[in-house]
């Protein structure tokens, strides 16, 4: 017995270190780029200034000038927010229709809709700069990279509402039916009032894939609507250059996600679940 | 309007919306694929724009199988996919037991572990190959350049001099090169994912059900045997969720590889059709048409596996 809870005591002080010493680890590579962010480009690559340095902000000062970083960082908010937007738009009256009144066919369309997010992005990419460009006239528009997103994430943004929706009881619904309230009524007075959580935190992820993609966004446009992904992916440096200042907009370009996911955490993994984990 | 009717309403634009973005850039890529197509040529300017008298039937598909990259880009794709499965979720496993207990600051913890999901590929990508892995002016190559120094400084040293004379002097690793650029978007890429793997673990392991685990104990069960028994049956599911929602993702990764490996060699099958696409329109589109299909035989297995169950 005495060993047992010697064994316990020990563990009670030796897990939550080695749990701090894996977050930190996990953490490391973004603090390290917040660091480097405030050297010099010099001071960045020289190993004797790993950690004794001046600070300095003139990374940041001098990002408009470097990057143009607003430009990009106001393309990403508009593209993300109206994408999100339209995504909800589309996406909230199918998950109502689809859990609320389910036909035969539901489980198939929900099937066929989540394996539409599979098919390769890259096998349709000619065809997509073909159409915008030479057909459609839209490339490299802030409309266009609306769209795609929108697209991209709608099977996400109906599944996820779809399990947020089910949790709902259905008598809730039928009751309004009974008290003659239209279908927009449904929606608007007692759906979304209900799932108000579970759209938000739909919400929130759907911003945070938009903000972050990385494909369709970086090779549909060129300069008017491009966001920060092409930012950073057309101004890797070539090794060694400039350490200091692409670390200094990667940060900016990263900060308003990773901050905005701190707070929504709990949200976000229960949208991501697709409440199958409870 | 009957009670059926409103609801197809409802969700008509949804499927129509996506019926759109599905067919029809997939019908042209399949009708790309069977003609010739190229972006320029001098010799047969006829090519350079897409006709049905350019008809090649499966010749580009014959041309792409026979390319010398294809195999390897397929084969890498699974690599790369298959190693990042595996890592998340042996980590997340570890981790979310690890953490799945009351400690001083487990919301930072928490918080802290959960960080590098948000971060942007891009951004990940630039980050890793340059501040961290670079052989150079990184901290692998710092590190690595400090213990050659350390080690070099030992050798003059009295009596254990020649302990440390015996030294091998340290190489640090070049990730740019065609193998070891794989195993940089591995790297960074899990670094990604785990996390999210954690999360999913640790949201399962809160439900599991503790008085099971007391009576196991009662009957002298090992923590060991209670964790294969137990816990793993019960983890089945966000594990299935984990590897599916991943494969989603990973299967068509391009941002990382594309800022790893310019010209080095390194590809995947996006890549590989990136590449195409620079020219041979014909080619690349065949290669697209192979990517559905893989895509497909993967997706066919895990909705099979993970789609039913998340309909109960």
């Amino acid at each position: 017995m005495a060993a047992v809870t010697e064994r316990s005591n020990f563990g009670k002080i030796a897990w939550p270190i080695v749990a701090w010493i894996v977050a930190l680890i996990f953490f490391f590579p973004i603090f390290w780029l917040v660091f480097t962010s405030f050297k010099t480009d010099a001071d960045a690559v020289k190993p004797e200034h790993l950690f004794r340095f001046t600070p300095t902000l003139e990374n940041y000062t001098n990002m408009t000038q470097n990057y143009d970083y607003w430009k990009f960082a106001i393309n990403s908010v508009i593209t993300s927010t109206f994408a999100t937007l339209f995504a909800l738009a589309v996406g909230v009256p199918a998950a109502y229709a689809m859990a609320f009144n389910p036909s035969r066919h539901t489980k198939d369309i929900l099937m066929w809709m989540l394996s539409t997010k599979m098919l390769p992005a890259a096998a349709v990419l000619y065809p997509m700069t073909f159409l915008t460009k030479n057909f459609l006239g839209i490339f490299d528009t802030h409309f266009l990279v609306i769209v795609v997103l929108c697209l991209i994430n709608l099977p996400i943004v109906i599944w996820m509402l779809f399990t947020y929706f089910k949790e709902i009881p259905k008598e809730i619904i039928e009751a309004g039916k009974m008290d003659g309230v239209s279908t927009w009524g449904e929606i608007k007075d007692i759906l979304i009032p209900l799932a108000w959580g579970g759209i938000a935190s739909t919400a929130l992820l759907t911003f945070i894939f938009c903000w972050n993609e990385a494909y369709w966004t970086v090779r549909l446009t060129t300069i008017d609507a491009a966001t920060l992904s092409k930012l950073i992916e057309g101004n890797r440096a070539p090794e060694g250059l400039f350490f200091g200042r692409l670390s200094a907009v990667s940060t900016a370009a990263i900060a308003p996600i990773v901050i905005l996911g701190w707070f929504c955490q709990k949200q976000l993994v229960q949208g991501l679940t697709f409440g199958a984990v409870k | 309007m009957s009670k059926r009717t409103l609801p197809r309403i409802l969700q008509t634009p949804a499927v129509i919306l996506l019926l759109i973005w599905m067919l029809v850039p997939l019908s042209m890529t399949l009708y790309f694929s069977f003609i010739r197509y190229v972006l320029n040529s001098n010799i047969r300017p006829e090519w350079t724009t897409p006709a049905l008298s350019n008809w090649r039937g499966f010749g580009n598909y014959a041309y792409v199988l026979k390319a010398k990259d294809f195999l390897f880009a397929i084969q890498n794709s699974v690599f790369i996919v298959g190693s990042i499965l595996i890592i998340t979720v042996v980590l997340g496993l570890a981790i979310a037991v690890l953490i799945n207990r009351n400690f001083p600051g487990r919301g930072i913890v928490r918080v802290l572990l959960i960080s590098p999901f948000f971060v942007m590929p891009a951004v990940n990508a630039v980050l890793w190959i340059n501040m961290i892995l670079d052989p150079v002016l990184g901290l692998q190559g710092i590190a690595v350049g400090g213990i050659n120094n350390l080690v070099d400084g030992l050798r003059d040293f009295p009596v254990l001099g020649w302990f440390f004379n015996l030294w091998p002097t340290l190489e640090p690793i070049s990730f740019r090169a065609t193998q070891t650029s794989a195993y940089a978007v591995i790297m960074m890429v899990a670094w990604q994912w785990t996390p999210f793997a954690v999360l999913i673990f640790m949201t399962s392991l809160q439900s599991e059900d503790e008085s099971q685990k007391e009576a196991a104990t009662l009957d002298g069960a090992s923590p060991w045997s209670q964790f294969i028994n137990l816990t793993v049956p019960h983890l089945a599911r966000p594990i299935a969720i984990v590897v599916m929602i991943q494969s989603i993702f990973h299967l068509s990764l391009y941002a990382e590889i594309e800022i790893v490996s310019r010209g080095n060699g390194n590809k995947n099958l996006p890549y590989l059709i990136g590449e195409f696409t620079s020219n041979n329109i014909g080619a690349a589109s065949a290669t697209g048409i192979f990517a559905v299909i893989l895509a497909n035989i993967i997706a066919i297995f895990l909705l099979r596996m993970v789609g039913k169950s998340l309909m109960d």
